[in-house]
């Protein structure tokens, strides 16, 4: 266990060029495909964003604002780190899947495949996280240090991404069911987590208490809490820790898996 | 004492599970034996010509050298970095060759230092000139198999092993590709070199394998070997149609391993077929 875990750090920080350099030619390959490219990684967004918030915002809540939050930029904050973990999650499923033929022919450290998404990802990330800061900044929101707090939920996020997807992605490779189980699964974890509507006004506390096991809870949570509430980082210990064991447990079992079926993935397919 | 060989093959098999046919039409799970009980022993330096009939286990072969692929039995001793020559591998469509070649080295693991090195080299061995800066979508297949050869070639692992490469590009290119090749030869890798092409693997290596059916058949002298298989090949041909599916038949149920033990839901289902009829 230990050994396995070792192995897929040490794996991880040797080919940390490696890692980056896969990430940034996939992006701009990513790019290259459509006429728009990089227009296309914004603009779906704001679609989705705009759709959300005329169901939710306008529809259901009839313009309420949360907690004294306007509704759509308490939206925002949330958005902003699901369309991060989303895309992970979704894609993270077929890291090692999608480098078949890469895996076969060289020796390659497949340890570092859920990292390279995530990598790729957090640039996109980064773009966002700078579009909806000067958004709130128009919208009327001061400045304050606790932003700053963003960057260590971001590392949250790319942490448990990274460990959810060790586990996936191999068990993706005995049977490609994981990955369609995971994108029917994805929308559902959208809604148990308290992006598009606030759990707070829940009357039954055990289902309140249920859904706060789940670690997006925190991660969403956290960047609120920096936007809006500037609360700091040690207000919910109990978070803290239920969140860092669950992330990693996660990565004990994927590294394990990983270093378990290191030499047999070649022949899975 | 295991230093003395580049690489040891002690009494390896390699097996690979079957998919049943249909339901319930095949009842028991056979294993394959891609590779049955090789042993060899090759020093550093030798050029080795791998030769064999088509699904004979060469390209398995391949795999387990590079250390990609796990045997089953048996054991495998190699000392030093061993490298397969995937021609078409890493190579994405929608980028330049320069940014190819930048991704290609990097999937191949080599540092950012070594990558800008070695590009000069590559790009004068490929010949690409201005496709350089064209996506590779545009390339002809024999430009696409020059550059993943060429970044391939640069790497400097001290076993190479080339898989059917020089089969792809025209003539002039293979020429060139086998000039490197003497030139790794003579830097003392040792080099496997698994070809259909029998002049150019009498050409180029000095130790011949022959593997058939997953079984090493001779192991020597390139040009006995050659001879020996060269023979083998006629004789494969001389054969009548039956006659030659029935001797591939054999052959091929000669690897099969079958699972004696029935799966419990495969003999319900021949029990309810045998009740039907």
């Amino acid at each position: 266990m230990f050994k396995s875990v070792c192995f897929v750090l040490k794996e991880n920080f040797t080919n940390i060029y490696r890692i980056f350099s896969i990430a940034r030619y996939e992006l701009l390959a990513d790019m290259r495909d459509s006429r728009l490219g990089l227009f296309w990684n914004f603009a779906n967004p704001a679609i989705q964003v705009f759709t959300y918030w005329f169901v939710f915002g306008i529809g259901l809540r009839g313009g309420k604002p949360v907690n004294g939050i306007e509704f759509i930029d308490w939206m925002l904050a949330g958005l902003l780190v699901w369309f991060f973990i989303s895309k992970c999650v979704t894609e993270g499923v077929n890291a090692i899947y999608s480098k078949v033929n890469v895996i076969t022919k060289m020796k390659f450290p497949v340890s570092i495949l859920p990292a390279t998404i995530v990598v790729k990802e957090l640039f996109n990330h980064f773009c966002m996280i700078a579009i909806i800061v000067t958004t709130f900044l128009i919208r009327g929101y001061d400045f304050s240090m606790s932003w700053f707090g963003i960057f260590y939920y971001t590392f949250c996020a790319a942490a448990l991404s990274i460990a959810f997807s060790m586990c996936t992605s191999v068990l993706n490779m005995f049977t490609r069911d994981v990955k369609k189980m995971v994108n029917s699964c994805i929308r559902l974890l959208m809604y148990v987590s308290p992006i598009l509507w606030n759990m707070d006004k829940l009357d039954q506390l055990w289902i309140r208490r249920l859904l706060k096991v789940n670690p997006l809870y925190y991660i969403v949570e956290g960047y609120r809490d920096c936007f809006f509430y500037h609360r700091g980082f040690f207000t919910y210990p109990h978070r803290i820790i239920g969140f860092w064991a669950v992330t990693i447990g996660l990565f004990i079992l994927g590294s394990w898996l990983m270093y378990r079926f290191k030499h047999k993935f070649i022949d899975m397919i | 004492m295991t230093n003395e060989y580049a690489v040891t093959f002690n009494h390896v098999s390699k097996i690979y599970k079957l998919k049943q046919k249909g339901k319930a039409q095949k009842t028991s799970h056979d294993t394959f034996l891609a590779l049955n009980d090789i042993s060899f022993k090759i020093k550093p330096g030798e050029v080795v010509g791998v030769l064999g009939t088509n699904g004979s286990g060469k390209s398995t072969l391949s795999v387990i050298l590079a250390g990609i692929s796990a045997i089953d039995s048996g054991e495998v001793i190699i000392n030093g970095e061993q490298a397969l020559i995937a021609i078409n591998t890493g190579l994405n469509n929608q980028l330049t060759g320069l940014e190819n070649i930048h991704l290609k080295g990097a999937l191949l693991g080599l540092s950012k230092k070594r990558i800008q090195e070695i590009t000069d080299g590559v790009i004068s061995f490929a010949e690409l000139g201005d496709f350089l800066y064209q996506p590779v979508k545009k390339y002809s297949s024999g430009m696409k198999s020059r550059l993943g050869f060429s970044i391939s070639i640069f790497l400097n692992p001290d076993i190479v092993i080339i898989d059917e490469a020089l089969s792809v590009g025209d003539k002039g290119f293979a020429e060139k590709c086998l000039n490197k090749m003497d030139e790794l030869k003579a830097q003392g890798k040792t080099i496997f070199f698994i070809s259909h092409a029998l002049p150019q693997v009498r050409r180029f290596c000095n130790t011949g394998l022959w593997i058939e059916g997953g079984k090493l058949r001779a192991y020597g002298d390139i040009q006995d070997i050659a001879d020996q298989y060269a023979e083998y090949v006629d004789f494969l041909n001389a054969m009548g149609g039956k006659e030659k599916k029935r001797f591939l038949e054999d052959i091929y149920e000669s690897r099969l391993i079958k699972d004696p033990h029935e799966h419990l839901i495969d003999r319900i289902f021949l029990q309810m077929r045998k009740g039907a009829k």
